[in-house]
């Protein structure tokens, strides 16, 4: 079994707070993995010490077989990865031909190729009329931009920070076709969301993180076989609380 | 709305100042400090006003009373236009685009809004000034000057109603980011061109007055001394000028003082009719494009449809796209994309022109007046200011490069390049800005001063050393001390006392990093009073030399850099990103 994601004891505190505690992490290769979590639960915060935009109070990552502390080593892992970050990473005033371009240059791509997957990747995510700068669009289009940006590279590893926050109904069916084919010839997708249902359809293996804990790992098979992926977050999250969240005055 | 929904919306106001103010106490204690100061500043203004007017304007003639009155509100206009233009977008005391929803009279939030749009310094301390004239003209006997207090606010209320339509018209067309940017840095440079004005014109004046005919100076003096007073003081106004005062609405109020100590009210009268109907036009005009602004209703001429055309650019290669020779590919990107993104940014290009029109201005200036008395051995020493005037101008760029890139600089962290390959691209992309600037001056150097080629070329061997020296010292101090910039300017936000006292030091080290500049000239200049060489060849020689070392120089220190980037590239992003999104 090769994993593409390893940690050991990956913990991050900012100051008392402990915001991811502790993470022991095993993600196989060719996996479409879903990381699951209530809010302020430490998802992005695992993400971005994985991808190297954070560094960890301690513990050891292990990302596509190799251990990221060395900077030649990270340097080389970066290059088979791409990234969707929580907070997203464009420059305000190029285009989103000009930002595709740019990023396929700095994976050293040859020009032509970089061309190419522009025109598919800009066709796809409906950016191929798009003259405006990045600054100028919504939200939900420099999203598809970022998505546009972590595929040009044609990634071992994909990490999506919920990838589907934003994007059109349109764009949202053509990416998920997308991540499917990606696992399909071996590639391994990391990805948070908070829409269950996305994570149950598209995730071969998922993990459940509170308070910067994980609670539960396991794969999605066990969930098929009986009940629901609501009901298995819930329980790990605490359902409980839902019982105390009712309005006294909505039952008269 | 009722008054209870009004006194809430009022309460909800005081509420969200004060909570500001407890999360900050020591910047409460300043505001509190600011406005006692303000208030007895205003009272001072206003008693000022009074004593003006019953000592030293009661007695004037009718003349005297319109040039005072115009040169009061004059100033006035001038406090207001800056006070406007250095808050050009409207700051609304309470955000109507959080009541849309609710059930109330948007009428009244708006009024409530431009009543406390009114709260401006300009306001503050030229209003009791202005009315504390009229009030001591009619102490002095002058009871016909009652009419200036409806005449003054009448103006001072369309003046305001206008300035909030203008600015509630800006407000909807700055929705789109890149025009906000666009007219924040127009607004900003106009800023400066209205602040320099008095200096521009009183430079003009002063060269005038040096170039004037000698036939004046060789007028008898005794001639000169009779003219002179009667052209001042009983000279009478032109009548385009009177005109003038009975149509522009900013005369009227000269006009309506000039009739009052006339002894006649009705141009007074009038003027406040028809100033406040115009205030009036302005307000209504205000309410309803600021509700049509956050109703969503868009703002201009509604231009043609034109039919989406695709565009062939991917065939055609883009810029991005090129290479640049002898550079590494990542660190070539690098460059084309950080050029491609300071010369679209708005805010960097008006940084940049206006330090190439301040140097235009004063250089000119400058020269213009001393050239005749410029040594030989000062002038190859002067021809390095235009340089150094360039790279002080790109400073405060170069030495903050990744603040300007904000969650750009995310997307650099990610990369999977040499460290060293991001700080190149960041130097290359400011060299062609340097490069073209540092020429441009050259050569009006070379023009206006008759300096030889050799000096020039000389010069130009300069600029590329002294880009070297501030791009070595500025990757050390953009990774050491990064700071972060406001979206669409060049304002550093949310530092540290201790940032901004490193920031403070590096600057005020510029001018030592600059010294290596003058080592050609000096030693040129030293050989030729030697005697032993002439300084020319020996300027040119001397700055291949420091060239070479200061290439040699950076090449050492890139990979040390990049190494110090890799190291500290998290702060950096933590620092450039964070409260900035």
């Amino acid at each position: 079994m090769t994993l593409a994601i390893k940690t050991s004891g990956l913990t991050r505190c900012f100051g008392d707070l402990r915001a991811v505690d502790s993470l022991d992490l095993r993600v196989e290769a060719g996996k479409f993995y879903g990381f699951l979590g209530p809010n302020g639960a430490g998802k992005s915060t695992t993400i971005k010490m994985l991808t190297g935009l954070l560094a960890p109070t301690s513990g050891t990552m292990c990302i596509l077989g190799e251990e990221i502390k060395d900077p030649d080593k990270a340097r080389e892992v970066k290059r088979r990865v791409g990234v969707v970050p929580e907070e997203l990473a464009l420059f305000d005033n190029l285009t989103a031909r000009e930002y595709l371009t740019f990023i396929g240059r700095m994976y050293k791509m040859p020009m032509a190729t970089v061309r190419e997957r522009c025109r598919e990747l800009l066709t796809m995510m409906s950016l191929e009329s798009e003259e405006k700068l990045t600054l100028e669009y919504s939200h939900g289009m420099k999203k598809k931009l970022t998505l546009a940006a972590a595929l040009i590279p044609n990634p071992d590893l994909l990490f999506l920070d919920e990838p589907f926050e934003g994007v059109d109904a349109v764009a949202s069916r053509v990416l998920r076709d997308t991540l499917k084919r990606c696992v399909q010839r071996g590639a391994t997708v990391f990805l948070t969301s908070h829409v269950l249902d996305i994570v149950e359809r598209l995730c071969t293996d998922f993990g459940i993180i509170v308070a910067g804990k994980l609670v539960h790992q396991g794969s999605m098979d066990e969930i098929r076989a009986g009940g629901s992926l609501e009901e298995r977050f819930l329980e790990a999250v605490g359902s409980d609380k839902i019982e105390h969240q009712k309005l006294s005055w909505l039952e008269d | 709305m009722d008054w209870s929904q009004l006194r809430t919306i009022i309460w909800l106001r005081w509420r969200l100042t004060r909570n500001q103010w407890s999360r900050n106490q020591l910047n409460a204690v300043l505001i509190m400090i600011v406005a006692v100061a303000l208030l007895v500043l205003s009272v001072v203004s206003g008693v000022a006003g009074v004593l003006v007017g019953f000592f030293i304007l009661a007695e004037r003639s009718p003349t005297r009373m319109l040039i005072a009155w115009d040169l009061f509100f004059a100033a006035f206009l001038f406090a207001w236009i800056i006070g406007m233009v250095s808050e050009i977008q409207r700051s609304e005391t309470i955000d109507i685009s959080r009541m849309l929803h609710l059930p109330i009279s948007l009428r009244d939030i708006f009024l409530v809004n431009y009543i406390a749009s009114h709260l401006t310094l300009s306001i503050i301390l030229f209003l009791p000034l202005i009315l504390g004239l009229s009030l001591g003209l009619m102490l002095s006997g002058q009871w016909l000057m009652i009419w200036m207090f409806p005449l003054v606010l009448s103006l001072v209320f369309m003046i305001t109603a206008w300035t909030y339509c203008l600015r509630g018209w800006l407000a909807a067309l700055m929705v789109n980011k890149r025009k906000r940017r666009a007219i924040i840095a127009v607004v900003t440079f106009s800023f400066i061109v209205l602040v320099q004005l008095p200096n521009i014109i009183s430079n003009l004046a002063h060269d005038r007055k040096k170039h004037r005919p000698d036939t004046v100076k060789s007028a008898p003096l005794d001639e000169q001394a009779t003219r002179q007073p009667v052209s001042r003081s009983r000279r009478p106004i032109p009548n385009a000028v009177l005109l003038a005062h009975k149509v522009v609405p900013f005369l009227w109020v000269g006009n309506g003082a000039m009739s009052l100590a006339g002894g006649n009210a009705l141009p007074a009268v009038l003027s406040a009719i028809g100033a406040f109907g115009i205030g009036g036009l302005g307000l209504r005009r205000a309410y309803r494009t600021t509700i049509r602004f956050y109703q969503g209703h868009t703002v201009g001429r509604r231009s043609k449809q034109r039919p989406k055309t695709k565009k062939v650019s991917t065939v055609r290669k883009n810029f991005l796209e090129r290479q640049l020779p002898g550079i590494p590919d990542e660190a070539a990107a690098l460059a084309l994309a950080f050029f491609r993104c300071l010369t679209r940014a708005p805010e960097v290009k008006m940084a940049l022109a206006t330090n190439f029109i301040m140097l235009l201005l004063f250089g000119t200036m400058f020269f213009a007046r001393r050239i005749s008395s410029l040594s030989d051995n000062l002038k190859l020493f002067v021809v390095s200011g235009p340089i150094v005037f360039t790279l002080l101008g790109m400073s405060h760029l170069m030495l903050n490069q990744f603040g300007f890139d904000r969650g750009g600089f995310r997307q650099l962290v990610l990369l999977p390049v040499p460290r060293r390959h991001i700080l190149l691209g960041k130097n290359l992309s400011f060299l062609p800005i340097a490069v073209g600037f540092g020429l441009t001056f050259l050569v009006l150097v070379k023009i206006i001063l008759g300096i030889s080629f050799t000096i020039v070329l000389a010069a130009g061997l300069q600029l590329l050393a002294t880009f070297m020296l501030l791009s070595i010292a500025g990757n050390l101090i953009s990774i050491l001390v990064p700071y972060r910039i406001t979206p669409g300017s060049m304002k550093r936000t949310k530092t540290s006392a201790m940032t901004s006292f490193l920031i403070f030091i590096s600057r005020l080290s510029f001018p030592v990093a600059m010294v290596p500049m003058f080592i050609p000239p000096a030693t040129g200049l030293l050989m030729s009073r030697l005697g032993w060489l002439p300084a020319g060849p020996v300027i040119l020689l001397s700055s291949m030399v420091l060239l070479g070392l200061l290439v040699f120089f950076y090449r050492l220190s890139l990979p040390g850099l990049g190494n110090m980037l890799l190291k500290r590239e998290k702060q950096i992003l933590k620092v450039v990103t964070e409260k900035v999104e």
